[in-house]
C-alpha cells in the first residue's frame, strides 16, 4: 500500500492465471476498501465485480494458460476507488454487440455465460475496456467513494 | 483451488424437494448441482427449492448453472424458488433476471409457504 503526498492511494497484486486465485485478489482489495471506508454494500459489489474481471482476463484475455499472469492495479483518490485488471492479451477482448439477455439463454439462442461484463457494469459506476498499444486486455471499473448503496438498476 | 468448495445435498419436506447448497457456487459446481436437480426429478418433484447457505461466493459461472436448472425447471413445468441468499447475492440475481423465474425468499419456511399457493 502506498500513498503520495497527493493523498492518492495504491495496491498492485499479479495472480497466476487459475482459476481461484481471484478470490485472493477480492480478500486482498476488500481489506484494502474496508480500511479506506467504503460501505460494506459496496465492498461487497466490489468484490464480486473485481472476481469476474479476473475471470474474464484469466479465461479470455489468457485463454487459461497457467504460464501467464493477471496483474491488478488499484488507485484510489478523494473521489474513487478505481481497479484495472491486466492480462497478458493472448486474445484481444472484442466486447458483445448487446448485452446478455436471460430470455435468450432460456430459449437457447443464447449461450449460458457471458454474465460477467453485464453483473460488473451494473455493480460498478463505470467501467470498460481501455484502449492499449501493447499486448494484452486492460479492464478498468470505479466506485465512488461518496458510497451510495446500489439498488438494481 | 475451487474444485471442491460446495456440498450438495437433497431432501424432501412438505412436499417440496429442497436442494441444499452450501458453499461456493462456481464453474466447479456444475455436476452436483445438476445432478442433485436430474436426482429430485427423477422422483417427480414438482416444486424444487435451491436453498443456499454459507454461500461466500457465487459468480457468473455460477449463474449460467442456476440459468440451465431454470431452463429445466421450465421445461418440466415445475415450480422453483430460492432460499437462504444473502442481500447482496439476491440483488445479484435480480441483476440477471433470475428473479423473473424463481421466486426469491429469505429463508426456508418462508419459502415452503410460499408453494402454497401451486397447490391445487
Amino acid at each position: 500500500m502506498t500513498a503520495s503526498p497527493a493523498t492518492t492511494m495504491s495496491m498492485e497484486l499479479t495472480l497466476p492465471n487459475q482459476l481461484g486465485y481471484e478470490l485472493i485478489a477480492r480478500d486482498a482489495i476488500a481489506a484494502f476498501a474496508r480500511r479506506l471506508g467504503m460501505p460494506m454494500d459496496r465492498v461487497d459489489d466490489m468484490k464480486t465485480a473485481l472476481c469476474e474481471a479476473c475471470i474474464n482476463a484469466i479465461e479470455h484475455g489468457n485463454l487459461l494458460n497457467p504460464d501467464l499472469r493477471v496483474h491488478i492495479l488499484c488507485h484510489v483518490d478523494a473521489e474513487r476507488f478505481v481497479i484495472e485488471v491486466y492480462d497478458q492479451g493472448l486474445r484481444r477482448f472484442v466486447p458483445p454487440s448487446s448485452l446478455p439477455n436471460i430470455a435468450d439463454k432460456l430459449n437457447g439462442t443464447g449461450s449460458l455465460r457471458g454474465m460477467g461484463l453485464l453483473l460488473i457494469s451494473q455493480l460498478s459506476d463505470e467501467s470498460g475496456f481501455v484502449p492499449r498499444d501493447e499486448a494484452g486486455n486492460c479492464f478498468r471499473f470505479a466506485f465512488q467513494r461518496s458510497g451510495a448503496a446500489h439498488g438494481c438498476r | 483451488m475451487l474444485e471442491d468448495d460446495l456440498t450438495v445435498t437433497t431432501r424432501d419436506q412438505d412436499g417440496v424437494a429442497i436442494i441444499d447448497l452450501v458453499g461456493d457456487v462456481t464453474t466447479f459446481a456444475e455436476d452436483k448441482i445438476n445432478n442433485a436437480y436430474r436426482e429430485v426429478t427423477n422422483t417427480g418433484a414438482r416444486f424444487v427449492l435451491l436453498n443456499f447457505r454459507q454461500n461466500d461466493y457465487i459468480n457468473s459461472a455460477g449463474i449460467a448453472i442456476l440459468i440451465g436448472i431454470v431452463t429445466e425447471v421450465n421445461r418440466n413445468n415445475q415450480k422453483l424458488a430460492v432460499s437462504g441468499l444473502s442481500q447482496h447475492f439476491q440483488k445479484i440475481f435480480r441483476m440477471v433476471g433470475l428473479a423473473q423465474y424463481a421466486d426469491i425468499y429469505q429463508t426456508e419456511e418462508e419459502a415452503l409457504s410460499g408453494f402454497d399457493r401451486f397447490r391445487g
